[in-house]
């Protein structure tokens, strides 16, 4: 019996080695060894589904490059590593890819922390690192290295600034109460959209600015003091995740979002409400920031994105996704103008570059090396077009939505 | 401050209050008849909480499926605290405190683990039962319908607990042990037993609060820290082992909470804190707390 499974194996084995070759013919005409593409994100836990999105992208634009080609005669190869949303764990992953794998580029990234970890590794390895979903303003404000680039928004404009424009284009409420997280993000989304409101609409004031511990999932007090605030608007302050489902709930038993205008930055985005269906609590009528309304954007490259994320993955594409894949792209085209990938030379050509994204080109400013990705706008409806709440009559803002060259500048001293 | 105003901040903070009551009422029978402080008290509240989650997403498909979970997901709490009291808690009354802040503090982390195992580290929701899914208006003032049966409920276990144990056979039997182990013993009364039952009967109040408080609230991960800790300035407050002691207490840290977050909502975050520290310095045994 024993010697038969041996034989089987044995045979098994076999077999594999000699159908190797038929299923993968190997790239005889290819000579020259691939460009390869190190890919760190959160591919495990809550966070996740950003990974495994973002990895999506990639993967769609490694794919059309390759199939047209590649790039100067040689292949993209994406070699994916999972974070777990440590610094730690990022930075050796991000080591050992640049150390033992030799890679050519690093990118990803969800936790500004890992973000930050890597960001100063990159400096010293002389490798270009490019981030798609981490959020946090320093890593190309005030930690800015130029080894960094960022093809997304950022917590300035996505959290503050992008809310207060949107705001005074539309509403212009003049008593504002706010609820925020009682953290780092929670303070530094008010103190910006506070900045920007009241520079747009300046006889506006925050009437009262209310506080939740983080992780709070009960806000009912909190609502019958905002329903009796008298008060036009509500701005939240960086409440997301677990904390935004329990506070919507909450605020749409009460009838909140027929009493008063809501702006709720970050509902926009597919993420939280993908499994909202009709009937269910949501935010109703909000005005929201998104980074990516993949159903608003008329382009035809769009639409087959969305299938093929969709195909790829099971969900509707992230706003890393789109990132991660005009990233790629990016590189593309920069590694062609340069005719290597020599660091030095693609920073020059990155650094300024028109990047080539669903709604025409967008600037990949120079100066920080922030994107200039828009933060789309718009008022949470269902529509019959998609089964789950989402932005509506949608408007984009862009590079004015951005700290300007003078703040960061002031940021950096 | 309008009429309207303050009936909205008192309503809000009594259904806060009554949630945080019935984790509290259990953590303060079982430290009152075991001499267990337990710790994982918030745990057993978020397991409850995933169990509704459990038995309303398995069978969705029965109308009111809500009801269902509120009758079975605090019995499995209570199962699994009894299983906790017999393997675990038996084998150390009698050592130093220090065992048990070890090992319930050991729950805290395994239950955690296990949640996330089953349950994943997603946000899970549970929708508002027909028919409280609808607001009623008081003075003028629309108030979930939900959140007033959460304030019944509340009452309704304060009341329930008060006659079990006061006025029924039952309850005598648990004062008696409560009051004197070793005389009750001798009397015949089988301590290891109404110790687990004890047990029991906390988790099974923890289950009920983890279960009533999904269709308002979200199942996540990180609820079992974040509700002990709001539990153990309720039981300084209203003095531990006293369940009026805890109905006090949630009731005035609810108000504390609500009021004060309308009055300086500043400082709002600090209130339960301050208030604790006031207590500890005035009264440290609690309003209602027995003198050692």
């Amino acid at each position: 019996m024993r010697n038969l499974v041996k034989a089987l194996i044995v045979l098994g084995l076999g077999f594999a080695l000699v159908a190797m070759p038929c299923i993968d013919p190997a790239p005889a005409a290819s000579t020259e060894k691939p460009i390869k593409i190190g890919f760190i994100h959160s591919m495990s836990g809550a966070m996740s589904m950003y990974g495994i999105s973002s990895e999506a992208g990639a993967k769609i634009a490694i794919k059309e490059i390759n199939t047209a080609g590649g790039v100067l005669g040689r292949k993209l190869e994406l070699i994916t590593r999972d974070d777990k949303l440590s610094a730690e764990t990022g930075l050796r992953e991000a080591k050992d890819l640049i150390l033992t794998e030799q890679v050519d580029f690093l990118t990803g990234t969800i936790s500004s922390a890992v973000a930050l970890a890597i960001s100063s590794y990159v400096a010293k390895e002389k490798k270009i690192f490019i981030v798609n979903v981490s959020q946090s303003s320093q890593i190309t404000e005030e930690k800015w290295n130029p080894y960094v680039f960022r093809i997304n928004t950022n917590a300035v404009p996505y959290w503050g600034y992008a809310p207060a424009i949107a705001l005074g284009k539309t509403w212009k409420p003049k008593k504002i109460v706010s609820l925020g997280f009682d953290y780092e993000c929670g303070k530094n989304s008010l103190a910006a959209f506070k900045e920007k409101y009241l520079e747009l609409v300046p006889d506006a004031q925050i009437i009262d600015e209310l506080w939740a511990p983080l992780g709070t999932t009960d806000f009912t007090a909190h609502i019958s003091k905002i329903a009796n605030s008298g008060a036009e608007a509500l701005f939240l302050a960086c409440i997301y995740g677990g904390g935004e489902i329990a506070f919507t709930k909450q605020a749409y038993a009460f009838g909140l979002y027929d009493k008063m205008k809501m702006i709720q930055p970050c509902a926009g985005d597919v993420e939280t409400w993908s499994d909202v269906k009709k009937g269910d609590p949501y935010p109703k009528g909000a005005l929201a920031t998104c980074r990516y309304p993949f159903w608003a954007i008329d382009n035809p490259k769009n639409k087959a994105f969305v299938e093929e994320h969709k195909k790829m993955v099971g969900f509707w594409p992230s706003y890393g996704a789109m990132n991660e894949y005009v990233a790629i792209h990016a590189l593309k085209k920069a590694i062609e103008k340069v005719g290597s990938v020599d660091t030095e030379k693609l920073i020059k050509e990155l650094a300024g570059m028109e990047l080539d994204t669903f709604i025409g080109t967008v600037l990949l400013r120079a100066y920080d090396h922030q994107a200039m990705m828009p933060n789309w706008y718009g008022i949470i409806e269902f529509t019959p077009d998609l089964p789950f709440p989402h932005v509506t009559d949608t408007h984009t803002i862009g590079a004015e939505g951005y700290h300007t060259i003078e703040q960061i500048k002031n940021l950096r001293k | 401050m309008t009429l309207e105003a303050a009936l909205g901040q008192a309503l809000s903070g009594i259904s806060l209050g009554m949630v945080w009551f019935l984790i509290a009422a259990g953590l303060s029978i079982i430290f009152g008849t075991l001499k267990i402080l337990n710790m994982a008290h918030g745990s057993i509240y978020m397991l409850g909480g995933f169990l509704c989650y459990q038995v309303t997403s398995t069978f969705s498909h029965i109308p009111g499926v809500f009801w269902l979970a509120l009758l079975v997901a605090p019995l499995v709490t209570a199962l699994v605290g009894g299983c906790i009291e017999i393997l675990l808690l038996r084998r150390i009354y009698g050592l130093d405190m220090i065992y048990q802040y070890l090992l319930t503090f050991g729950l805290i982390l395994i239950v955690a683990e296990v949640c996330k195992l089953i349950w994943g580290v997603g946000y899970n929701t549970v929708a508002v039962p027909w028919p409280l899914n609808d607001t009623v208006s008081l003075f003028g003032l629309s108030f979930p319908k939900y959140n007033l049966f959460m304030i019944g409920m509340g009452i309704l276990v304060f009341v329930g607990l008060r006659a079990l144990i006061g006025a029924t056979s039952l309850g005598a039997v648990v004062r008696a042990v409560t009051h004197n182990r070793e005389i009750a013993n001798a009397l015949g009364i089988n301590v290891p037993r109404v110790y687990t039952g004890v047990f029991m009967l906390g988790c099974w109040l923890a289950g009920l609060a983890g279960t009533l408080t999904p269709p308002m609230s979200v199942v996540a991960l990180g609820a079992d820290v974040s509700v002990i800790i709001d539990c153990f300035i309720i039981v300084v407050i209203g003095g531990l082992g006293s369940i009026p002691g805890a109905f006090l207490g949630a009731i005035i840290l609810g108000f504390t909470t609500a009021f004060g977050l309308y009055i300086i909502p500043k400082l709002a975050v600090a209130f339960g804190f301050i208030l604790m520290i006031i207590i500890l310095i005035i009264r440290p045994r609690g309003l209602m707390g027995e003198p050692d």
